[in-house]
């Protein structure tokens, strides 16, 4: 043995059994410890190991390697019992001589057989070599919090009994609902349903089964609400809306979430039914924008239109992207894909600009406001996390089905980083540029237009980038809501599940999202 | 020695507090003049400008010398209004610039203010030239009658050649030349320079003083010059302010403040300061009837080495050096003073 001065930590710090701890550690420092080495006291004890020595970390693998080989024993007797249930009925229609059904069985049989053997299997495997694996881990775990202990001899050390007293209420919390959950199959929520609706009319309910519905099933829905009033926006003769509240024909209570969204389609509803112009508005400003855009792209015949967009990636990004801009292009044309490219231009283009118009104000009051910045980013926040799909919804809410919801839906996923990055552009004008720019007698739009906004320009540049693809990418999701272009290529081939047709779209909304990312890119680094 | 220049700007007891109750603090302070500590404690708010008044001559390069937190570049953006005073009043040729209105204050800091920045604040996305008319850009002159106010500025700061370059094309000191261009660009009278040369190497910083000096002088712009240097303040100044936490502790001239200290801490500062250039002949030199008095006679004039009363020490030392005979002051021909080697001495240890 070394001397007490190195190895005299160690023992301090394992306590018990510390000559064994004090070689393992000094192998550890030494980088002698073998790949292979297992403590073979932690293997057995487990998480009473672990929970002995103060080891929480491995006292909660240990522990799960545990839970999950009993709850795979669990599992074993429910199909067990399944089967016996099913043999007993084999049995009896046997004996009524009811051969058919008898066979008919077999399947059912076969089936829990195998689910009984196989979860069996599943255990013993998990378990040993779950135990090794604690066995393996142990030493070097409990050497890490040897360190923790070196900086901070509050910190757990030794063989405590005490802790066992923390590990069993732990275990008595999660380990018999555990258990007892994998042994049971759970209920159907509408079995639940039921059984509240007879608990209701005062039927005899057995404690397992009402326990089985609240805890084992699903969460239980525990508010009711009365079934609100029916609510229309029916056309009087003159032609003028009114709204005509009746009383629900059905009595029976709703839950919360039934109450609830019902109570937003009635909004939408009453939005929709006297506030219409407004969106009438938005509907006719939008189908401008898109006629004019479609007669660019749409309208002019392809020759002239390939050569323009080769001519634009030429100057703007050079020759080797040029070329891979004139093969895709080839691709999409000899594909047939030539109109529907440029139908999805068309919208990327109008989505585009309606993210600028509204993006780049809105970025300028974030970044010079503390209110724009206090009101703005938590809606901006909302409308990165919320998938593209959920914004489809309320553009058909609003403005029924077509192109122009398809734009809407689009502007509301691509314009938060035109916002964001617009505002971070101006936010990063450095303070002293801005004071000489005022000691110079800059009033505040020469500011914003001679010195804001041109330091700020690499980075709306690349919010304008941003907002491009983000655009193409959620213009092919809006051909769900009738948008068109190629997105409706790929969900037409989805909904016929034609693989080929689909492969083929794919990778024309591919090149065309590349092209235009390569030319952007490039045009702003020149 | 009254000066007779007009006065360009004029602060009168111009005091900033930063903070949320910078105007409780003030009110509290004209009340009891309770001390900074204490402002801070009751209000949490700092005093950065201490009741400071001060006035600068026509044509004079005013230094401003302090450590950094002194309150000397806040006070300075009090004469272009960047800050505003919590109380007391600027002004510039007599207005007040405080009741300016914002168009009257945009033209007043664009015709009549040049301002030069330690770190340069120079446009990125501008050429030179189109840096330097800026401030003409601003006020709407045309871009022919631009274009020719800044290849004028251009040259005189020796930047020729260089008006269609980008400013990351220059070296740190051309760049200061621009922004000291475009302070010049809109011909200002008077010119604020925030500690220009600072950022600068020693040698580059050395020309560009010389330059500025030269300009100046030329040019009859009044000059108010922020530095923590004091060397440099004294290469500069006509006249220096010392700012202490806020305060001005000494105005005066380069010899005034060295010779008279006002305070322990201007004495330590100017400590380590050599006196060659600063003191003069006039300070050290003793009465000839004073010195006949105390001494022998005094020898024949035309064996005594002679200087003016103008002449500085470094100047005095040359001619004593290597001879024993006393240094005779003249004046108008006739001796006013002597200067022994000790008294040469003990001026140049600062002891007068």
């Amino acid at each position: 043995m070394t001397t007490d001065n190195t190895t005299g930590p160690f023992h301090e710090f394992a306590d018990k059994s510390g000559d064994y701890y004090a070689k393992t550690f000094l192998k550890i420092q030494k980088n002698e410890l073998s790949k292979w080495h297992i403590n073979f006291s932690a293997a057995l004890g487990s998480f009473i190991w672990a929970s002995l020595r103060g080891n929480w970390l491995l006292f909660w693998i240990a522990f799960a390697v545990d839970l999950v080989t009993l709850v795979y024993f669990g599992a074993a007797y429910k199909f067990n019992n399944a089967l016996s249930g099913v043999l007993e009925e084999v049995a009896k229609y046997t004996a009524a001589g009811n051969t058919a059904a008898a066979s008919n069985k077999q399947l059912l049989i076969e089936r829990y057989e195998n689910w009984t053997s196989s979860s069996i299997m599943t255990a013993i495997i998990i378990f040993i070599i779950g135990r090794l694996f604690i066995g393996w881990l142990a030493n070097r775990v409990y050497y890490r919090q040897y360190n923790t202990w070196r900086v901070d001899h509050t910190k757990r050390s030794g063989l405590k009994a005490n802790r066992l007293v923390m590990m069993t209420v732990i275990l008595a919390m999660i380990a018999p609902l555990m258990i007892y959950r994998s042994t049971q199959f759970a209920p159907y929520a509408r079995t639940c349903v039921k059984q509240d609706r007879a608990i209701a009319k005062g039927k005899d309910v057995s404690f397992q089964a009402k326990f089985n519905c609240k805890i084992i099933s699903d969460f239980p829905t525990l508010i009711w609400i009365d079934r609100p009033d029916i609510v229309e926006y029916p056309r009087a003769e003159d032609g003028t809306r009114y709204v005509k509240i009746s009383e629900p024909t059905n009595k029976k209570p709703v839950t919360l979430h039934t109450y609830v969204s019902g109570s937003i389609e009635n909004g939408v509803g009453y939005l929709t039914a006297f506030y219409g112009y407004f969106f009438d508005g938005i509907v006719k400003v939008l189908t401008g924008l898109l006629n004019a855009l479609e007669a660019i792209f749409v309208g002019t015949p392809w020759p002239i239109m390939m050569g323009v967009l080769l001519a634009i990636a030429y100057y703007a990004a050079g020759t080797r992207i040029t070329i891979f801009v004139g093969s895709s292009l080839g691709y999409l044309a000899l594909f047939g894909f030539w109109q529907t490219a440029m139908e999805t231009l068309t919208l990327v283009a109008a989505a585009t600009c309606v993210s600028i118009l509204i993006g780049l104000p809105l970025g300028i009051w974030v970044g010079k406001s503390k209110w724009g910045k206090a009101i703005v980013t938590p809606i901006l926040d909302v409308m990165q996390t919320i998938p593209s799909f959920v914004y489809l919804l309320p553009a058909i809410a609003f403005f029924g089905i077509g192109v122009v919801p398809g734009i809407l839906a689009t502007v509301i996923f691509a314009m938060p980083p035109m916002v964001r990055l617009t505002s971070l552009g101006i936010q990063h004008v450095p303070e002293s540029t801005k004071e000489a720019a005022l000691a110079f007698g800059a009033n505040p739009r020469q500011l914003l237009t001679k010195v804001e906004l041109p330091l700020a320009m690499p980075s709306i540049m690349a919010g304008v980038n941003q907002v491009v693809m983000m655009s193409l990418s959620m213009v092919v999701v809006a051909a769900l809501i009738g948008a068109g272009g190629m997105g409706f290529l790929v969900t037409d081939a989805l909904a016929r599940t034609d693989t080929g047709k689909g492969i083929l779209a794919g990778v024309g909304i591919a090149l065309l999202a590349m092209m235009i990312d390569r030319v952007v890119q490039k045009a702003n680094i020149q | 020695m009254s000066d007779q220049r007009r006065v360009v700007v004029e602060a009168n007891n111009v005091w900033k507090i930063f903070g949320d109750r910078a105007d409780e603090a003030m009110a509290e302070v004209q009340k009891s003049n309770i001390s900074k500590a204490e402002v801070l404690e009751r209000f949490e708010c700092v005093v950065g400008v201490k009741d400071v008044s001060m006035s600068v001559r026509e044509g004079e390069v005013f230094c401003i010398m302090g450590l950094s937190g002194s309150g000397k570049s806040t006070l300075v953006r009090h004469v272009n209004r960047l800050i505003e005073p919590t109380s007391g009043t600027i002004e510039i040729n007599g207005t007040d610039v405080g009741g300016l209105n914002p168009e009257e204050l945009r033209a007043m800091r664009a015709d009549q203010i040049g301002m030069v920045f330690q770190n340069m604040a120079l446009l990125p996305h501008r050429t030179v030239r189109d840096n330097i008319a800026f401030s003409l850009e601003l006020r709407n002159v045309d871009a022919f009658r631009r274009a020719q106010a800044a290849d004028a500025v251009i040259e005189r700061v020796t930047l020729q050649g260089y008006g269609d370059r980008y400013p990351s094309e220059l070296s740190g000191g051309m760049q200061q030349r621009v922004g000291l261009a475009r302070a010049l660009a809109a011909d200002p009278e008077i010119l604020l320079m925030d500690e220009p040369f600072s950022a600068l190497d020693p040698l580059i910083r050395r020309g560009l003083q010389d330059e500025f000096l030269a300009l100046s002088k030329e040019m009859n712009k009044t000059t108010l010059f922020i530095t923590h240097d004091l060397d440099e303040a004294i290469r500069m100044g006509s006249r220096i302010a010392i700012m202490k936490d806020g305060e001005i502790v000494q105005t005066g001239t380069p010899e005034d403040i060295v010779t008279n200290p006002a305070d322990e801490y201007v004495a330590d500062f100017v400590q380590g300061i050599s006196k060659l250039k600063l003191v003069f002949a006039h300070t050290v030199m003793v009465p000839v009837a004073k010195y006949e008095k105390e001494n022998k006679k005094l020898p024949a004039l035309k064996n005594c080495p002679q200087a003016g009363p103008e002449d500085d020490l470094d100047t005095l030392l040359t001619k004593v050096v290597d001879q024993d005979k006393p240094l005779v002051i003249v004046d108008d021909g006739k001796p006013v003073g002597v200067v022994t080697k000790d008294a040469l001495l003990h001026a140049i240890r600062g002891e007068t």
